[in-house]
């Protein structure tokens, strides 16, 4: 049973008008017939419709900053804040030296009422004195929580004072929860602070190896960074920092010297990617390391844009490796998964991105959707000059970078950036729209209504989501996959992780659990045979 | 406020791992235990999702809860037409019977008036019978143990009234597991009372699986039963460290005179007794030869590990009232507990756990609004060999070897956390177990090379 436009009013009009009217611009029905098809995204969500977005601070500090290991993450405020995301998002990460991984740890200031009504700035700058004595980090960062930014502590005076005090960095982040309208705007925050403050305080000028690169918006959730390492690695790339999925301060600090960047996850990390570009000359390249196809065709645009033979040659060799070893146990898993169908629903890229693994295991994708991404991530960059900048967006504090002379070096001419413009998404993303079906569906900022109702009316065999919708859909008989911690799985990018992946998704359709999900009573007499006087005979 | 004294409150001020979560968390679960009831928490969408994340986690059930979702704008202008927009939305979408709201430190610092506002609503929307019920819980106001019983208080502020005299008891638990609550139940059904439990998430939040799913689940205390509390014979609370000025039951006691037998959760063979005697003594019925037997395997199965559990020396964690009621386990057994722990501020806590060890033949450590990192180092300098708490306490596994016994809220790294039994005789007598085999899967892992360390390569 497919969604039209008619049962798609009919979900709409359970809800009060008003609501149905927002609604309604932020969900699409793909047609491949019109050039365009606007959706709405990164605005507000409606208050008491049960959305899945986080706040600034989760974006800020749970995403960006969090997964850098050397670095101590200081939350400024009441210990919810800094409890809620201790060791939430499953970001591996492994260090040289055991004594500056603190990726462990949840350091808060744990503001009490009086701190709120006497301000909290003596406390925090407590705290970072006794943060330097017990784990000696190379540099702190301090996210603010909401009551910050209303009772007025001046973060980043205390900041400048402890620097001065301590020697190391101490970078302050305003991501009070209420800014913007999700994650997103914490993203941007913190993308805005690490460009100016950290990015280029390296010392080198030209990276120690061939073909350097970055890897941005890669988190390393369940280890997807290490696999993607491990491919980049055995090619012969140079990886000059993780942004940030175990991440480095001393890595970052360098970024400058890579001659291209990889943007993974577009939403969370693209204005980085758009500076290091403006500021150094660095073009970004769209890769994609989730699913096989996904993962080669990023290899092969990245032999492209280097242009070196032997580069390319290994690429092709590493290709022809992986593929051998792995294709005939995943081809395995297909069998399973064939025919069967899927809603995709997480953050801002992995519900396109992991379209790949399913359309691989002939899993056809029916909805697809993000959290809290915005109208490039579904339509492509190219509607970027026409969004609009509403009150929301306008509270991020605003940086631009600016070229720097010393160090700004075209890494490719200009005229050979066209004609690779031309192959390969060199700073260019189109977006979730481009790779879907005809009649699937698209929605932003799912909420829970909608996830039981778009259930019941597509059947879907398996719902892609997070831990909030997760038992929603297994109390509905669904087979469900956690893409936002992988059920404490993975890793599941690159050559491994897309045989990882299959095999969690096929135990998950193949498991005996779902045998009993009908109860015998319901389809079949409880007794072979006849019930007599005597007994059952 | 807390008692403090050099001995149990650090001085630090960073809190390293935190040991406590905030006050709207308490909040929710609450009103979780209260029938066809949606939650609204009044501030940033953060709040909310964080929560629901962390409650989902540990009982791996549908957690639907609202937000008002509150931006910039909200902070200058007040929050007044997104809570309203709020309530409609989840009133069409849901048809709860009560809505609950809980505040967060955002709406507490903008000074939000959230009586005022729903009284409003009320007024305006011509439906002044709609139960909706308000918490102040500011996440700097307290932890979520605090929350937990003070939204209890605040609910039957709001709910209950001088009703008629009936035969029923108030029971009002703390946050126990869903187990936990059915076994109380049991242990009731089978002394065969009238009672009122007060919360109920036995269900709400441990929901069996069934077509077709509905938003809303069974269960919970009836908001009919709720409101009949202040008739009731007596109030019996498992909340023997709350403070009274959050506590439910002494709000029963002052406000329509029933009489408050505040005790700890019936955890252990004397908590065990003080709650069924306490039934005994307010209904005047006998105690049943099954419960009389339940309590002689559990002292049977106490004989038998007691050579085992003497050999324990326990860090026990987590929320106030759950870790006095392990500390009596502990201390009846004979294992010691070298360090009792709480992130909460409570000031009966330290006096209580003092007076259940006084007999421990070494002093036991007692650490109030702490943190992990000290307890960590009091486990180390008390040569704890197992930790009993919530799942938190696997720093403690990594940077100690201390074993854990898994027990509480939240327990995120294992399933089941809704399903562990440790009240009432049984319950005791299978978290005993745990305890004991815990010890005893660690003796058994180096007990040989030890030994043999011991007694033949020394020589």
């Amino acid at each position: 049973m497919g969604m039209n436009e008619a049962k798609l009013q009919e979900i709409l009009d359970q809800y009060p008008a008003k609501v149905q009217k927002n609604r309604k611009k932020h969900i699409f029905i793909k047609r491949s017939d019109v050039e365009s098809q606007q959706i709405e995204a990164n605005t507000r969500t409606i208050p008491g419709i049960i959305t899945n977005r986080g706040c600034a601070y989760a974006g800020c500090k749970g995403v960006v900053l969090g997964p850098i290991k050397d670095m101590v993450h200081i939350v400024h405020g009441p210990i919810g804040c800094g409890y809620y995301a201790w060791n939430t998002r499953r970001n591996k990460a492994k260090s040289d030296d055991p004594k500056q991984n603190f990726i462990n740890y949840c350091i808060s200031t744990d503001m009490q009422e009086s701190d709120i009504v006497f301000g909290g700035e003596k406390k925090l700058s407590k705290v970072i004195d006794e943060v330097m004595e017990i784990f000696h980090p190379k540099a702190i960062t301090l996210s603010a929580t909401c009551p910050v930014g209303l009772i007025g502590d001046d973060m980043g005076a205390v900041a400048k004072a402890a620097e001065a005090k301590h020697g190391v960095q101490v970078l302050s982040f305003s991501c009070e929860g209420y800014k913007g309208v999700s994650q997103s705007a914490g993203h941007h925050i913190a993308n805005n602070i690490l460009m100016e403050k950290v990015i280029g305080t390296g010392d080198q000028e030209e990276a120690p190896a061939k073909f350097p690169i970055n890897l941005l918006g890669e988190y390393n959730i369940g280890g997807d960074g290490w696999e993607v390492e491990r491919i980049l690695k055995e090619i012969g790339y140079h990886v000059v920092s993780v942004m940030t999925g175990d991440g480095s301060y001393e890595a970052i600090k360098n970024a400058h010297t890579a001659e291209l960047n990889l943007v993974q996850c577009h939403r969370s990390i693209n204005y980085i990617a758009e500076m290091l570009e403006t500021k150094y000359g660095t073009p970004w390249l769209k890769v994609n390391f989730i699913g096989i196809q996904g993962t080669i065709e990023s290899l092969r645009n990245m032999a492209l844009y280097f242009d070196d033979k032997e580069l390319t040659l290994k690429t092709e060799a590493v290709i022809a490796s992986e593929l051998a070893r792995i294709e005939p146990i995943f081809d395995q898993y297909k069998k399973i998964c064939e025919g069967k169908t899927a809603f995709c629903f997480v953050g801002g890229s992995r519900g396109h991105h992991f379209q790949n693994l399913f359309t691989e295991l002939g899993i056809e994708t029916l909805l697809a959707g993000y959290e809290f991404a915005h109208r490039d991530d579904y339509e492509g960059r190219e509607v970027i000059p026409t969004i609009k900048t509403d009150a929301d967006s306008k509270n991020i504090p605003h940086y631009t970078a600016e070229v720097d002379e010393k160090r700004f070096r075209l890494k490719v001419s200009p005229e050979k950036l066209e004609e690779l413009k031309a192959k390969i998404p060199l700073g260019e993303y189109k977006g979730m729209r481009f790779d879907m079906k005809d009649g699937s569906i698209i929605v932003d900022d799912l909420n829970h209504f909608e996830t039981e109702e778009f259930i019941k009316v597509l059947k879907p065999d398996i719902f892609t989501s997070g831990i909030k919708d997760k038992y929603v859909i297994q109390k509905m008989g669904i087979n469900s996959k956690q893409l936002h911690s992988y059920d404490y799985s993975g890793p599941y990018a690159g050559f491994n992780g897309a045989v990882k992946f299959a095999e969690d998704i096929s135990m998950g359709f193949a498991s005996p659990t779902w045998n009993f999900i009908t109860p015998p009573w319901k389809n079949q007499p409880l007794l072979e045979g006849t019930v007599t006087e005597e007994g059952v005979a | 406020m807390a008692e403090k004294n050099k001995e149990n409150v650090s001085f630090r001020n960073v809190n390293e791992n935190p040991c406590n979560m905030c006050m709207p968390m308490g909040g929710i679960l609450a009103l979780k235990g209260i029938e066809q009831s949606m939650v609204i928490v009044h501030g940033s969408q953060g709040c909310s999702t964080y929560m629901r994340r962390h409650i989902a986690e540990h009982f791996n059930e549908p957690v639907d809860v609202g937000s008002s979702s509150l931006n910039e704008k909200g902070t200058i202008y007040g929050g007044e037409k997104n809570l309203r927009q709020a309530l409609d939305n989840i009133r069409k979408v849901y048809h709860p019977a009560l809505i609950g709201i809980v505040t967060t430190c955002l709406a507490e610092t903008i000074g939000e008036d959230i009586e005022r506002i729903t009284g409003q609503y009320l007024i305006d929307k011509e439906m002044e019978e709609f139960p909706i019920v308000t918490a102040s819980t500011p996440g700097y106001g307290g932890s979520h143990f605090e929350g937990y019983f003070f939204t209890l208080k605040r609910i039957l502020m709001q709910l209950t009234e001088a009703a008629e005299k009936n035969n029923k008891i108030n029971i009002i638990i703390p946050n126990i597991s869903p187990a936990d609550i059915r076994e109380i139940k049991r242990m009731l059904a089978l002394m065969e009372i009238e009672y009122v439990l007060y919360p109920d998430f036995s269900d709400t939040l441990d929901r069996p699986f069934a077509k077709p799913y509905t938003k809303m689940s069974n269960g919970g205390t009836k908001i009919a039963d709720i409101r009949s509390m202040g008739g009731a014979v007596a109030t019996i609370q498992m909340g023997i460290t709350i403070e009274d000025g959050i506590s439910p039951g002494k709000y029963l006691e002052e406000q329509f005179g029933i009489p408050l037998y505040n005790i700890a959760i019936p955890m252990g063979v004397e908590s065990t007794d003080v709650f069924i005697n306490t039934i005994a003594e307010i209904t005047g019925k006998k105690v049943p030869e099954s419960m009389k037997q339940e309590r002689g395997r559990l002292l049977d199965g106490m004989i038998d590990s007691h050579k085992y559990n003497f050999q324990g020396r326990s860090v026990i964690f987590g929320e106030p009232e759950m870790v006095y009621g392990v500390t009596k386990i502990c201390v009846e057994n004979g294992v010691f507990p070298a360090v009792v722990a709480t992130g909460s501020q409570i000031g009966r806590f330290n006096q209580l756990v003092t007076a259940a060890v006084a007999d421990c033949p070494e002093q036991s450590k007692i650490l109030i609004e702490t943190d992990f990192s000290h307890i960590l180092a009091a486990s180390k300098e008390g040569k704890v060999n197992i930790g009993i708490g919530p799942s938190d306490g696997r720093y403690l596994t990594e940077k100690g070897d201390i074993p854990l016994v898994r027990l509480g809220f939240p327990i995120h790294d294992r399933v089941g956390g809704q399903r562990l039994l440790s009240v009432g005789y049984t319950g005791t007598m299978m978290l005993l177990d745990r305890i004991t085999n815990t010890l005893l899967e660690n003796k058994y892992k180096s007990y040989r090379s030890s030994m043999y360390e011991k007694f033949y390569q020394q020589g």
